[in-house]
């Protein structure tokens, strides 16, 4: 029986792939290759500049990120958790969209962050809020937004609304019972089924650092990967399309919002310090628009969005952007609206 | 693979990844890829990758021989062995050595777009008429053209910039752009700002080259906005800034 589907899967899958082959040949036999190559070339500078750029300014916040897991997963035992998050769903999702003032991650560490806290038995809903809160909702973005924009209505906006939208997002996921429902399977480091006080013996402080260094290196690298994949694609983006046209496009208050939005995604900053990158669009853009950025770009980018998909179930990742993004086109064309 | 060698392996990308920011830190191009303010993060990532790197390439050594008892790499071993981790946490590295190194300039305009709809103007930059006219650079001038009361003050003040040359497909022949980029947070954000030059020999200047331009300031429609214009009075040809981009 299994096997029978399983050779139905791949044969379909061979007829996939035996299409894309074919129609890819087509349309590179109608393109003008050498040209591109040569063109691709040429840009090979920018590239690196920008992908260096993305990758050097995202290293001290990922090793944050993979120390904290770490840090979590030796220090933190799950009692404690479990205490810190109450029972009822809704308060626990408001607890956990603020846990980010513990854990202060941007989206680069909350990947990692979140994967390790569900481990140690942080209910499915709260860790989302979490997840889509904690770049936000966390001492070192609160200080760049308040920085670069003043204690006023921006930072307040953002940091509500952000919220606003882990909590709604985080509701939905309350029908899931367990972490393992939105994990990848292969993702769900599966604590409860060892009894871990026989299997932990009390170490000493030593061990438990080198413990922890350990398991930072390890998420490094499984993070790092998809950051690394993430920077290199924005970078190609930037490097080859146009983004002048994008500024050009967008000045009115719906196109501004949905460019904003667009940049956020595309140009994949850091969420401690995109507060700094947006203050230059704000002369250009919309009030709305400038929110929308700070609300979205934090929640998904090129690289959260692979890093998501590493780590959680397609459906999950689905819901994970697409309400947050209709979420944040909505608040941003409010504010537009109110303001004008 | 075993874990001994991942573990080794793993020690050793994270110490040369380290070493490669120390280079940049050392060679002082860093800030060819973020804001010089971020130099702190970069130097504590420093640290932060050789302590971990030492302590995984040598927890290596025990994890071979001590697998029953190691109790830390026993879960590790079956799910966190990533090979496609330690190739990506080589890109870097790879683009690193075989792309040489270079800050934006004229072919990134290309792509990320050349405007005065940059973000040079933040929101509340005071505009500086104290300052002498000569010691604004091409940002201070944006600044100026972006405040419509500033403008008309402006106009006829000397000028005294540097920037890389970059030869727009809008301009008529005898001009150039005198440009920097503007970076605020890394070269992710990075947008060219320019100022048009009347020059007789623009066509004689290579694109990309740096140079200093002295002249008069005055203004061009170019489009939809208004444009700081120098006619130059001298452009010689100079060595690229230690700091190539402008902060602003």
């Amino acid at each position: 029986m299994t096997s029978s589907v399983q050779t139905q899967s791949k044969s379909r899958q061979w007829v996939i792939i035996k299409v894309v082959a074919i129609l890819l040949v087509i349309v590179t036999s109608q393109l003008p290759i050498l040209e591109i190559l040569l063109q691709l070339l040429g840009r090979a500078p920018v590239f690196a500049t920008v992908f260096l750029g993305i990758f050097i300014e995202a290293v001290p916040f990922l090793l944050l990120g993979t120390l904290g897991s770490g840090f979590v997963e030796v220090f933190i035992d799950q009692e404690r958790i479990q205490r810190l998050i109450p029972r009822n769903t809704l308060l626990g999702v408001l607890v956990g969209s603020m846990l980010g003032i513990i854990f202060p991650v941007c989206e680069c560490g909350v990947v990692p962050l979140t994967r390790r806290l569900f481990s140690k038995g942080l209910p499915a809903a709260a860790g989302i809020a979490f997840l889509l809160a904690a770049p936000v909702v966390n001492p070192i973005a609160i200080l760049s937004t308040a920085a670069a924009f003043g204690w006023g209505w921006m930072l307040v906006g953002r940091i509500g609304l952000s919220m606003l939208i882990a909590v709604a997002t985080a509701m939905i996921f309350s029908v899931v019972k367990s972490p393992a429902d939105v994990l990848l399977p292969s993702q769900w480091l599966h604590r409860e089924a060892i009894p871990l006080p026989l299997h932990t013996p009390v170490r000493s402080l030593r061990e438990k650092l080198r413990h922890m260094a350990v398991i930072a290196a390890d998420e490094f690298y499984e993070m790092g990967r998809f950051l690394i994949l993430g920077a290199a694609l924005a970078a190609a983006m930037q490097a080859l399309i146009p983004q002048q046209a994008l500024l050009e496009v967008g000045r009115g208050p719906v196109t501004s919002v949905l460019v904003m939005l667009a940049l956020a995604v595309i140009l994949s900053i850091c969420s401690t310090v995109d507060a700094f990158v947006v203050l230059g669009f704000v002369s250009i853009f919309s009030p709305g628009a400038i929110l929308a950025f700070l609300i979205f770009g934090p929640m998904v980018d090129i690289k959260t969005t692979l890093m998501y998909f590493s780590v959680l179930n397609k459906r999950s990742v689905v819901y994970l952007i697409l309400f947050p993004l209709l979420m944040s086109l909505l608040a941003g064309l409010l504010i537009n609206l109110l303001v004008a | 693979m075993t874990l001994r060698l991942y573990r080794y392996l793993q020690g050793f990308i994270l110490i040369l990844t380290a070493i490669f920011l120390l280079q940049k830190i050392l060679s002082g191009n860093l800030d060819w890829y973020i804001h010089q303010r971020f130099m702190p993060l970069t130097v504590l990532s420093v640290i932060v990758l050789l302590v971990i790197g030492v302590i995984v390439f040598r927890s290596g050594r025990s994890a071979g021989h001590h697998e029953h008892h190691d109790h830390d790499d026993e879960h590790h071993h079956k799910h966190h062995i990533s090979r496609w981790g330690l190739v990506m946490a080589l890109l870097p590295l790879l683009v690193g050595v075989l792309i040489p190194p270079k800050p934006l300039t004229s072919d990134a305009i290309t792509g990320k777009g050349f405007s005065s709809a940059a973000p040079v103007a933040s929101g509340d930059s005071v505009v500086q008429f104290g300052q002498a006219s000569d010691e604004r650079n091409i940002l201070d001038w944006h600044r100026l053209f972006s405040s419509p009361d500033a403008l008309g003050a402006v106009l006829g003040q000397s000028a005294n910039v540097i920037g890389f040359v970059y030869h727009d497909p809008r301009l008529k022949e005898g001009q150039f752009l005198v440009s920097r980029f503007t970076v605020i947070c890394c070269a992710a954000d990075g947008f060219a700002i320019g100022m048009v030059v009347n020059w007789p020999e623009s066509a004689s200047l290579p694109a990309d080259q740096w140079i200093k331009v002295k002249g008069v300031v005055q203004s061009i429609q170019l489009g939809d906005q208004k444009w700081p214009l120098i006619e130059a009075t001298s452009v010689e040809p100079i060595q690229i800034p230690d700091q190539p981009y402008l902060f602003p």
